[in-house]
């Protein structure tokens, strides 16, 4: 069947057609941040070593198995990309890297902070072949400060920072979130930095540096947990699924499953007493008396809650006017009428993979929607596309480049740094 | 010099206010309503020098209200303190026709307009984007809901007309059921091994960036092809773009993947361990790292009993693990163990680093030397500590200007330079009760 609201946007422009991105990144927080800005139509080149690649997150995968012979660590962080394989401390692979950096406009990179300096290739340098370019560099304490040579994991981020310490109940322990949010988060706002940069350099044609901590993103994203403990000189603690600060607005258990319900607005406040049928909740409308009594309003929506089904509750909600749904799984995602209406669960066929499913929080832009082309490739899968058709390398060229190892594919050693298995030696290359 | 040096000097922060704006000719109307994605998204655009003209109805933004334990300064809850930055704030009361009008007057003027209204509600005011378009085909119209302003619910007109609430993004987003303490860890009590919502409003701050990225993508394309377009982000469907590769995952396998605390379903070790003073985090998950973290704590026996990834991500194997391995975190201290995983010089990667309370975080001089949190002196709120600019840019760097304003304190200045309003004329405004 043909999907028509997916033909509707490939017919699309795209709002970054035209923009080169060299992403020099590992792990998930520089390849994220390049996969954005490849989902609004950059076109994006990401460079790994030849061989094992990226095997800290090629290798990364539930229970060790890799479905198809994709990785899902690899995949859920590189649409969109076209992959180089070569090795930038040999002279020549340095060459190449120098020469694309020269026609493109974005570098982006997440090595150990120095690490690009040392090599020869760091903003001093590459600022010079091309003085329009946005270097942005991304690690977990930046690159310079008290900090700065701690390592860089997002977990340790969320650890460091204290999210982790807000998060989950006090009766247990901290909890970070099982999702890389440290590198997520970032990686979104190291996009929208490059997108502010690229704007300033079409009314300047000048580039720039870009220092990205992730630790202080993490900071920067913990709402008035610092403010807070400024005014107060007290720590701020867990409160488990109750926000403090809209009351009410939590996460319940129902019979069958659990339920997020928000009543802020007095009206909608008033809306969830009626639909509980509580008369004494209603004493509480007043924004001072409900956090004063905060802890009672929410035992008793979680009381009334536990004696609903999900589908209860979702209606009631609908009919009296608060806010509710159910905690969704990936399955209920994936299955979700109105995520699938909207493309932000994106279905489509992969050229290499076969059939996908990937999450787009960009579908809805009405002029220049982004979307998923392609998942993660081999290592070195796209060498001939970027040497011959952007460098302009000729057959010969590229030939003693493999001799030399200066670059490289995939070994199949390695779990998912290759192409799927059987594969024919030609399905989904784009050269 | 050493590179340290050299980035150091590059985004030299005492000499951001030399530096030029990257967004200085770009003017946005926040018509955000109850909503930190909405706000989070113009603190990010004021911080790169877009002028922001925050309007409130006339009884302010019930996000102002939003104050954790009840907790104010002056007329605003201390999180609206935190996202009011650089904003002009003025009144407007868009559900009066004066009102609309003087939106439509403004909406010709502007770049960018964010709006958090429930789905359809511009539509019903006669501010939709058909209509604001019209009135400036440059336009970006930036819409950042729960349920988005178009799709399935929408059609179905069974989108609630409610706030955006993070928690209920959070739920939507799949983000929730992937954190927390599985039900089977019955070491603790039993209303804690739930899905569990992050502590900080981690969707709208999710939809903010998403959001903020988005009218950048469409700045630089009306750059070229002179158009405006309407943008339409989901908090909820941000925060799913950020939950690893759930999804993905489903489609490939048909499994779920469900709540593991503290663990990491694809690698082992990479979790937070106890020690003497509260946990620490330690990551060795490929091999050869693996084996230097069970060197440096002595025990090579576990490399023998658990030798690949295979073993080591069979969630069985987590608890056993752990405990094994806080034989020795128990006896340290977590400074000491830091300390310990960063003076070792053998082969293979393995890192270790302190959980900490934010009470603790503070501590860092990191910080403050970054200017990651600032105490700043605000003129209507006085002296508070808050987060400041994560981003270091060595051509245009962020800025902090202003923490916050009063509920319609621009009036006068904004109504006045953008329209020409009069001082007699906004006092008849007032009477009005259109501001």
């Amino acid at each position: 069947m043909v999907d028509l609201k997916l033909f509707e946007i490939t017919k699309k422009q795209e709002a970054l057609k035209g923009i080169r991105v060299l992403s020099v990144t590992r792990i998930i927080y520089g390849p994220w941040a390049a996969t954005l800005l490849g989902l609004l139509g950059a076109e994006v080149i990401h460079v790994e070593f030849p061989g094992s690649g990226d095997l800290l997150i090629r290798g990364v995968s539930p229970g060790g198995s890799f479905p198809r012979g994709l990785s899902p660590g690899m995949m859920c962080a590189n649409a969109n990309k076209y992959f180089l394989a070569v090795d930038l401390k040999h002279p020549k692979g340095k060459k190449i890297l120098e020469e694309l950096v020269a026609v493109s406009d974005v570098l982006m990179e997440n090595f150990k902070p120095g690490t690009f300096d040392q090599w020869g290739i760091g903003y001093r340098q590459l600022s010079q072949i091309n003085p329009g370019l946005v270097y942005v560099s991304m690690q977990g304490f930046g690159n310079w400060g008290s900090l700065s040579n701690r390592p860089s994991y997002d977990a340790y981020a969320q650890g460091i920072t204290g999210l982790a310490e807000i998060t989950g109940f006090p009766e247990a322990i901290p909890l970070k979130s099982q999702a890389w949010i440290g590198d997520f988060l970032s990686g979104t706002v190291a996009a929208y930095l490059t997108l502010v940069a690229l704007y300033y350099r079409r009314k300047t044609g000048k580039g720039q540096f870009i220092d990205l901590s992730q630790a202080e993103v993490l900071i920067r994203a913990m709402d008035w947990t610092w403010i807070y403990m400024g005014i107060t000189g007290k720590n701020r603690e867990r409160t488990g699924n109750r926000d403090v600060a809209v009351v009410p607005s939590l996460i319940a258990k129902a019979k069958d499953g659990f339920v997020a319900i928000g009543a802020f607005p007095e009206s909608e406040y008033l809306a969830l007493c009626d639909a509980m049928k509580d008369e004494e909740m209603k004493s509480y409308v007043a924004l001072e008396e409900r956090y004063k009594h905060a802890r009672k309003i929410y035992e008793r929506i979680e009381s009334w809650v536990a004696e609903k089904s999900v589908e209860e509750i979702e209606k009631l909600a609908r009919e009296y006017g608060f806010a509710a749904s159910r905690v969704m799984s990936s399955k209920d995602i994936y299955e979700d009428s109105h995520y699938n209406s909207r493309k932000a669960v994106w279905k489509f066929v992969d050229p290499l993979w076969d059939d996908l499913a990937y999450p787009n929080p960009l579908a809805n832009l009405d002029k220049t929607p982004g979307r998923v082309k392609w998942s993660m490739r081999p290592v070195g899968f796209d060498n001939e596309h970027v040497l011959a058709r952007i460098l302009g390398y000729s057959e010969e060229e590229i030939e003693e480049l493999y001799r030399e190892e200066v670059i490289g594919k995939w070994d199949e050693k390695f779990p998912a740094t290759a192409p799927p298995p059987g594969w024919d030696g030609k399905k989904g290359l784009f050269y | 010099m050493a590179w340290e040096e050299v980035a150091r000097s590059l985004t030299d922060l005492d000499k951001n206010r030399e530096k030029p704006e990257a967004l200085g000719d770009i003017l946005v109307l926040d018509v955000s309503y109850g909503s930190f994605a909405g706000l989070f998204t113009t603190s990010l655009l004021s911080e790169m020098g877009a002028f922001v003209v925050r309007i409130e109805p006339p009884e302010g933004d019930i996000a102002r209200k939003m104050a954790p334990y009840g907790l104010k300064v002056g007329d605003s809850s201390i999180a609206y303190l935190v996202e009011g930055r650089n904003k002009y704030h003025i009144t407007l009361n868009i559900e009066h026709s004066k009102g609309r009008e003087i939106f439509e007057e403004l909406v010709a003027k502007v770049d960018v307009v964010v709006e958090t209204f429930p789905t359809g509600k511009l539509d019903a005011l006669d501010l939709g984007w058909e209509k604001l378009k019209g009135i400036n085909p440059r336009l970006v119209l930036c819409s950042i809901k729960t349920y988005g302003e178009k799709g399935y619910l929408a059609d179905e007109k069974q989108t609630p007309d409610t706030l955006d609430y993070d928690t209920v993004d959070q739920a939507r987003s799949g983000f929730a059921w992937t954190v927390g303490i599985p039900e089977d860890y019955d070491e603790f009590p039993e209303h804690t091994r739930v899905p569990t919502k992050m502590g900080n409003w981690m969707a709208h701050y999710a939809g903010g960036a998403m959001a903020a990225l988005a009218v950048m993508g469409a700045l630089l394309f009306r750059e070229v092809s002179g158009e405006g377009q309407h943008i339409d982000i989901s908090p909820a469907e941000a925060l799913m773009a950020l939950n690893n590769y759930a999804l993905h995952y489903y489609h490939l396998t048909g499994k779920v993947i469900g709540r593991v605390a503290n663990f990491e379903p694809a690698a082992y070790a990479y979790n937070y361990f106890q020690a003497k003073d509260g946990m620490v985090f330690i990551a060795g998950y490929a091999d050869p790292n693996w084996k230097a973290l069970c060197d440096i704590i002595g025990r090579p026996d576990l490399v023998e009993k658990y030798p690949s990834l295979k073993d080591r991500t069979n969630p069985k194997n987590f608890i056993p693990m752990t405990q094994e391995i806080e034989k020795f975190t128990k006896q340290h201290t977590r400074e000491e163990i830091q300390k310990i995983w960063q003076n070792y010089k053998g082969p293979g990667v393995t890192v270790a680093g302190e959980v900490l309370k934010p009470k603790e975080t503070l501590e860092f001089d990191h910080w403050y030397e970054r200017k990651a949190l600032i105490k700043v002196k605000d003129k209507h709120y006085g002296e508070l500590l808050v987060q400041g600019l994560p981003a270091k840019m060595s051509g245009t760097p962020p800025r902090l200007k202003w923490l916050c304003r009063p509920v319609g304190a621009d009036n006068e200045f904004i109504y006045r330079q953008m329209l020409g309003y009069d001082q007699t004329y906004l006092e008849r405004l007032r009477k009005e009760g259109v501001i």
